[in-house]
């Protein structure tokens, strides 16, 4: 706790002079001091306890302009980690823009749900329980956006492969793994840093009249790794004793759409995505890499309206696996719905909201209430809870992870 | 319509409003549609300054920067919050529409979600961030929402004003009726009156300071009061700046999302 009060006070010392050299040179610094408490509804025992530090820093001059966001965090105890969470250079055109550095990178028309959204890998070692923010991680490369009227068009290249992080096997949040025994994990396959491994993203939008549309599409590694079967033993009347599997990240495409429209009191959205020879894990013993590429498709509909001052919104979600197989560990199609209720109270100073997604096949569910307060225009406190339905599925395999948490945030 | 016609179309009906006056007083309608089509300017921008103020006193500031513009379909404006610090990047954007009946278009930035999303403007009754000013009571209502009448002349800080009752004719509206003393002079709301669905008066807003800037009447400085909760919320208009030639490509996700 010394160590991280040592480190606050560098960074407002540091901030304290930027903001001096602010005055006189377009330089601002702005950011936040978080600390969140967590504990689990079954034991009472801590599962988040958190201090975060998050700086904005930013310099313009002339057309071009630096942004970094330094972060440190202090987790469960563990020694201040510091994390550059985006730091890159913006040049502006007359009618383009070219960003070129660590950045995160947001397509997509749907809450909490990423099905044009392929740009930015995730951070899921806590599973959906930190902020979206802090959800998403940031790539690097160059992006430059062109514009000619409501049309703009993305162009993204990313030389650097950013992986999704995924939870640890020790972990409340340890993913089911698709195979029928405990394997034995392979050093991961991962693309090397070469022209050839680089990634590209195209994004044309129109925002206009009564409609927006984008147009999205992808040539890319995977975030999330397949597992692909290196070794197996098959012992007669026993069955599969032994299994090795390596991680890969492999090449794949996207294509997708995304639109939002206003029709009477409804704001309608819509967002649909191909992803081409996507693997899916299958089992062992049907098939020798322990996977089989099928083209996937997502898509989602939804609607948002306001009701007395309740913001409501719902969307849902499928999924589907074409041409798929009997030996697949994913079903075919599945069926994911989302709902959302927000409201502000005391002039805009107390929020409440309710995010809940829902796993209808088997019916399961994660119901996320929020209620934040500002006691002043810096200081905000805020509660919330995780509580996660049924036994099965993307949310029930969480049931025991049901937790409730405070938390208080200082801005500047 | 462009802004040529706007004042045309003014000119028109201030002249139609001086003539008619000679022989009787303009109606509710003639008024409020004078004060609709009063010259604006082509575009406008400026830093919006609103602090609100609660029961107790304790007031809450925010700074937004905005441009607005006239065009061939409409109107459009761009806000952009400067401070506090946890609202700052927070952008809105609302294209409205001359055409009778066309809803509003629009959108909200938050720079947490980094992604720009369209919102009903189905709310235009609710607060806006917080203030005692609804989305409705900023934009320019049209006037054939309404039903006017003029109910006589009072004079407001030494000016002559027409005094309109305005009664909205979807009766899901938030007021059940305004009451609005609009300068002869200026065309100009300089004091309004709402009135709840009960009929009790509610709010009071009234210009603080207006300014002629390049022939076009400004206002800087204007006050709504909510009589019923004794809460207040000013709001100053500064750095105004009046026909720079904003474009029309200026009202746009890259601007909500990159900033002003």
């Amino acid at each position: 706790m010394k160590r991280y009060a040592l480190i606050l006070t560098a960074a407002i010392l540091v901030s304290a002079a930027f903001a001096t050299l602010g005055a006189e040179d377009g330089a601002t610094l702005h950011g936040y001091g978080r600390t969140k408490v967590g504990a689990l509804v079954n034991d009472g025992s801590y599962f988040l306890t958190e201090n975060t530090l998050d700086l904005r820093l930013s310099y313009k001059t002339g057309d071009a302009s630096f942004f970094a966001n330094p972060v440190l965090y202090e987790r469960e105890g563990t020694v201040a980690l510091p994390d550059l969470r985006e730091a890159y250079i913006d040049f502006k055109g007359d009618a383009f823009d070219l960003r070129v550095g660590k950045q995160q990178i947001i397509w997509g028309k749907g809450d909490g749900v990423f099905i044009t959204d392929i740009v930015s890998p995730k951070d899921l070692s806590r599973f959906l329980v930190p902020d979206f923010e802090e959800l998403r991680l940031a790539v690097t490369g160059a992006r430059v956006d062109l514009y000619l009227g409501p049309n703009s068009l993305e162009l993204v290249w990313l030389p650097w492969f950013t992986p999704s992080v995924a939870p640890g096997a020790d972990t409340l949040w340890a993913p089911v793994l698709p195979f029928p025994i405990t394997p034995t994990f392979a050093a991961s396959s991962t693309p090397a840093l070469a022209l050839e491994n680089g990634e590209y993203f195209a994004k044309y939008s129109f925002m206009g009249e009564a409609f927006d549309v984008s147009l999205i599409g992808g040539w890319f590694w995977n975030d999330t790794p397949a597992y692909a079967v290196t070794a197996k033993t098959f012992t007669p009347s026993v069955g599969l004793t032994a299994l090795t599997v390596r991680p890969e990240y492999y090449r794949t495409a996207a294509a997708g759409i995304a639109a939002s429209g206003a029709l009477g009191p409804f704001v309608l959205r819509a967002e649909g995505a191909w992803y081409g020879s996507k693997r899916c894990q299958g089992n062992p013993m049907t098939y020798a890499l322990g996977y089989a590429e099928k083209n996937a498709v997502q898509y989602l509909v939804g609607a948002d309206f306001s009701v007395e001052g309740f913001n409501f919104g719902a969307q849902f979600i499928q999924d589907l696996i074409l041409e798929h197989e009997a030996g697949l560990i994913e079903d075919a199609v599945k069926n994911t719905a989302t709902f959302v209720v927000a409201k502000t109270f005391l002039r805009d100073t107390l929020t409440a909201e309710i995010f809940t997604y829902v796993g209808l096949d088997p019916l399961n569910a994660l119901i996320k209430p929020k209620l934040t307060w500002d006691a002043s225009d810096a200081l905000e406190f805020f509660a919330g809870a995780y509580i996660f339905l049924g036994t099965e599925g993307d949310f029930g395999r969480y049931d025991d992870n049901d937790g409730v948490y405070i938390g208080a945030k200082l801005s500047f | 319509m462009n802004v040529f016609a706007k004042r045309t179309i003014a000119t028109l009906a201030a002249a139609l409003i001086s003539v008619t006056a000679m022989a009787a007083e303009p109606s509710g309608a003639d008024i409020m549609q004078a004060v609709y089509e009063r010259p604006q300017g082509k575009d406008l921008s400026g830093l919006l300054t609103m602090t609100l103020v609660d029961a107790r006193g304790k007031e809450r500031v925010r700074s937004i920067k905005q441009i607005s513009g006239n065009f061939a379909a409409g109107d459009k404006k761009l806000m952009v919050f400067q401070s506090p610090a946890d609202v700052r990047g927070t952008s809105f954007m609302n294209w409205s529409y001359d055409a009778e009946g066309k809803n509003d278009d629009q959108w909200i930035y938050l720079p947490a979600l980094k992604r720009v999303k369209r919102i009903s403007s189905e709310g235009r009754g609710d607060s806006f961030m917080g203030s005692d000013f609804t989305y409705d009571d900023l934009g320019a209502r049209h006037p054939s929402e309404d039903t006017h009448k003029t109910t006589g002349t009072e004079s407001v800080d030494g000016e002559s004003c027409w005094v309109v009752e305005s009664v909205p004719k979807d009766t899901k509206n938030l007021y059940s009726r305004t009451v609005t003393w609009v300068s002869k002079e200026k065309n100009v709301g300089l004091k309004r009156d709402y009135y709840d669905k009960r009929g009790t008066l509610l709010k009071t807003l009234q210009i603080a300071k207006i300014e002629s800037l390049s022939s076009v009447w400004v206002i800087r400085q204007t006050e709504m009061k909510n009589v019923q909760k004794n809460t207040s919320t000013r709001m100053e208009f500064s750095d105004v700046v009046i026909d720079s030639g904003i474009a029309e490509d200026a009202f746009s996700e890259r601007a909500m999302t990159r900033g002003l």
